[in-house]
């Protein structure tokens, strides 16, 4: 019995580790400073500035209100928070999703027309 | 067919196995790291053809296709498979990424030619030496020899040909479903928190992923 349970936990240890080593995607969030057809600037907390290669399977995910909409590459915007999870190919990152948000302060005011009657 | 056709066949599979094997060892040694050669690929693909018998191959989904046993589906695969396949199915996770061969990408024409018997089959019986388990239970089977968990595998089969099509809103539902750890989830609550307009944490701005 112990045998057995030393090897299932010396298979689970094997297989999560396995999981961690293997895992090469990134994850980065900053805020967009510059969008062009195929790429996203991005400056990051720290500072630094990173390039995005945005794809054709990249997917867009609008983040608001608590919840994660569908979106696409047109509604991002420069000034917006991303989230976005890529994978690195030779010295460039690729993204597979962007997640984005748009800051309170830019976000445009609401129409008199949406206004709630008194 | 004559003895001697059959022993030239058995003959045949066994030089393929024999230098499958040596190229497999020849090729990064025996990491999991490497892609199968091509002659792996066919002879794998063939031999499981072979091994899955006729009339499993002709057998037909008897669940219509409906959107609540999509959902289903959708939730299940979220929870068991997407792990190595991914919840689009294009098979990019980090755990599929180190099995040895690397989970297949289900929206293309490789799986989707297969038939409804034969996908069913495969999510019930595995895959010897691949990743894939068997996912059928050997408890109690019904008088047509369908075990309790049939139709979810059914169901499975509905769901992998809706992969090619899959939209983002079902891709974020699916989100919550999947299998998290704990840093996992500590992770996606500071992206959300980030997101959501709290102050960013003083973390590094990107960090190498775990867990898709």
């Amino acid at each position: 019995m112990k045998r057995r349970r030393f090897m299932f936990l010396f298979f689970l240890a094997f297989v999560t580790g396995s999981a961690f080593a293997h895992g090469n995607k990134v994850h980065m969030r900053g805020t967009v400073l510059k969008i062009s057809a195929d790429s996203v600037l991005v400056k990051t907390p720290d500072g630094k500035s990173v390039e995005v290669k945005l794809m054709p399977t990249t997917v867009y995910v609008l983040r608001s209100n608590g919840q994660d909409k569908p979106a696409k590459f047109a509604d991002l915007a420069a000034g917006d928070f991303v989230v976005i999870h890529a994978t690195p190919k030779d010295s460039l990152l690729e993204g597979d999703e962007v997640k984005f948000s748009v800051p309170a302060a830019t976000k445009p005011a609401a129409s008199p027309s949406s206004n709630p009657k008194p | 067919m004559k003895r001697s056709s059959l022993v030239l066949l058995i003959g045949v599979v066994l030089f393929g196995v024999v230098i499958t094997i040596a190229a497999s060892i020849l090729h990064e040694g025996l990491s999991s790291h490497a892609t199968p050669t091509a002659l792996e690929v066919v002879l794998a693909r063939n031999v499981r053809h072979l091994a899955i018998p006729a009339s499993a191959r002709s057998a037909q989904n008897p669940l219509l296709d409906s959107a609540e046993d999509l959902r289903d589906a959708r939730r299940h695969f979220a929870d068991h498979c997407a792990v190595c396949h991914a919840n689009d199915g294009g098979g990019d996770t980090p755990m599929g990424a180190g099995l040895y061969p690397k989970p297949p990408d289900l929206r293309l024409a490789r799986t989707q030619s297969l038939t409804d018997g034969e996908l069913f089959w495969i999510i019930e019986n595995g895959v010897r030496f691949t990743g894939m388990p068997a996912f059928s239970n050997n408890g109690s089977r019904d008088a047509f020899g369908n075990h309790a968990d049939a139709q979810d595998s059914w169901k499975l089969v509905h769901f992998i040909r809706h992969l090619p099509f899959l939209t983002v809103a079902e891709r974020i539902e699916m989100e919550k479903y999947n299998p998290k750890g704990p840093d996992a989830r500590s992770e996606e609550q500071e992206e959300n928190d980030f997101l959501n307009g709290a102050t960013p944490q003083q973390k590094p701005e990107s960090q190498k992923h775990h867990q898709k």
